[in-house]
């Protein structure tokens, strides 16, 4: 009965100002929208970042008459790098051999004569961290004219880009996001005065004959956290019904990036879409019920 | 025996009670005053002589700025915000304005009391029924406030009060609002209701009940006890 008494109380308290609590279900819905839609794009940056740390190579072009045991000297300090994760040696001939091999699969590029072979043996450095590429670039160009290495090429742009926008999209998405939630504090709290101010009444008879604060609390805060979960419910649908074509453009859009969220990710993105919603209007609701009986 | 046992043992004391609002006015000064089970005690005074000052005390629903209240054996005082709910549980009250709900029906008003204080529906309807038939209001279970008499609406606010069998029921001016003959037959209730165990403390205008009664009488003015009579008239 007590179970029955408060979600009865709550459901009329949410249908008793229908226009003010679809006014706030639709405010908590649109936060929840930007939260989901600032998880999956942060989640699909990070899997962006993460391919292409994997793919960050600097060059080291070494001299064609540098000594073997130096080259094995200069990439055993390299690899002594705690941020290098890998160096391969690239001979003069491998590197013909990917050449060819390139040159095979690809009709505009035609390889004419094979005699003489221009390319210069080179160590392959792969970074675990695409961060301590400008260090270790710097590094390494030390190393050029000093009879081993004589270039050192690096392509940091597309990392560092990336980087940024995933800096400026998690600040200015948690920027937009904590305002969002602001906002849908603001007008749960105040659906849930009036909804307070409606039961003002009841609420004093209550006290009057002994009710518990969490008594009086509970049909407020269940009516915050159905606000919330109605908001919750919208969003996941437009989320699920957006998905495709979103996804399809921003694949498009960023092009050879993997961006493929699994069942799993899905599932952690309602959950966490549905978690923030019942907090926000959970937390709204005891705020504003709080203010009234602190009265 | 029993009854005579349950006499007699101090349910309600005031202890050098003062009681200023922060507007300077004294509701309050130095009230000593002691109510014992079974007692059925009149409170008279004119307007803003500390009646309404006092019953709020009971109920804590406010503070006394010093002395001590103890109520059914709790320090009212110093007990911890959690323990208000129990001590009302144990303090019925009605009002002048009888505060029902206007969209629940007689029964629901009285057993709303039980339900919201955790009890169970079935709990809530046996002991509505019993409240109802002690106030002679089973027939009207089923009708809203506004379908009912004055009486009958003070009467559904006895009711509420007496649900949870408390060991105290207060009433401010529970005849304020009805007529004579109205009035009466709502003090035979209250009397009726003290007779089966019920200490009553009664704050009233009505000088023709108080002195009909000859209960005791505590008589306040400017904040003070300036009389307390075991069989007492309204006026001196």
């Amino acid at each position: 009965m007590r179970l029955e008494y408060v979600a009865t109380t709550a459901a009329q308290g949410f249908w008793r100002n229908p226009v003010m609590s679809l006014a706030s279900t639709f405010t908590v819905g649109l936060m929840l929208l930007l939260f989901a839609f600032f998880l999956a794009t942060d989640r699909g940056l990070q899997a962006a970042v993460g391919v292409l740390e994997s793919k960050v190579e600097l060059a080291l072009f070494l001299e064609d008459d540098a000594r073997v045991s130096d080259v094995l000297d200069l990439r055993a300090r390299i690899e002594a790098d705690p941020a290098v994760s890998r160096v391969d040696y690239v001979t003069k001939e491998q590197a013909m051999a990917r050449l060819v091999d390139i040159a095979s699969k690809r009709p505009d590029i035609q390889i004419v004569d094979t005699s003489t072979n221009p390319l210069q043996a080179s160590l392959e450095v792969k970074l675990a961290h695409a961060q301590d590429a400008p260090r270790v670039t710097a590094a390494l160009r030390e190393e050029v004219g000093k009879g081993v290495v004589s270039d050192v090429v690096d392509n940091p742009q597309v990392v560092d880009k990336l980087l940024t926008i995933t800096r400026v999209l998690s600040f200015g998405g948690l920027a937009v996001l904590a305002m969002m939630l602001i906002v849908a504090l603001f007008v749960i709290v105040n659906t849930i005065r009036i909804a307070v101010h409606a039961r003002r009444d009841e609420i004093e008879i209550m006290k009057l004959v002994g009710a518990t604060d969490w008594f009086v609390r509970w049909p407020f805060i269940l009516e915050g956290m159905l606000v919330g979960a109605l908001g919750a419910v919208a969003a996941t649908v437009v989320v699920l019904i957006a998905a495709g074509p979103v996804m399809g453009a921003m694949v498009n859009f960023i092009e050879i990036l993997p961006l493929s969220f699994g069942a799993t990710f899905v599932w952690q993105l309602v959950g966490s879409v549905f978690a923030l919603a019942l907090a926000v209007g959970g937390g709204g609701a005891m705020l504003s019920v709080r203010a009234h009986l602190a009265k | 025996m029993v009854a005579l046992l349950g006499r007699g043992i101090q349910l309600i004391t005031l202890d050098d009670v003062s009681k200023r609002y922060p507007n300077g006015t004294d509701a309050l000064r130095d009230v000593d005053l002691e109510i014992d089970s079974g007692d059925f005690v009149f409170l008279v005074g004119s307007s803003g002589a500390g009646k309404s000052s006092l019953i709020r005390l009971l109920i804590r629903e406010e503070l006394p700025s010093s002395g001590r209240v103890w109520v059914d054996g709790q320090d009212v005082v110093r007990m911890k915000h959690s323990a208000v709910p129990k001590l009302r549980r144990r303090v019925g009250v009605v009002f002048q304005d009888f505060k029902l709900l206007p969209r629940k029906t007689v029964a629901e008003n009285v057993g709303f009391a039980l339900l919201v204080t955790g009890h169970s529906g079935e709990e809530a309807r046996e002991e509505t029924e019993r409240a109802l038939a002690l106030v002679g209001l089973s027939q009207r279970r089923g009708h809203f406030p506004d379908q009912l008499s004055g009486g009958e609406k003070q009467r559904t606010a006895i009711a509420r009060a007496l649900v949870s069998r408390p060991k105290i029921l207060i009433a401010d001016e529970p005849t304020g609002n009805l007529d004579p003959v109205t009035s009466w037959e709502i003090i035979k209730l209250l009397v009726r209701v003290n007779e089966l165990g019920t200490t009553l403390v009664m704050a009233t205008h009505n000088a023709e009940i108080v002195n009909a009664l000859r209960r005791r009488v505590v008589h306040l003015d400017h904040g003070m006890v300036v009389r307390d009579e075991r069989e007492g008239q309204y006026a001196a």
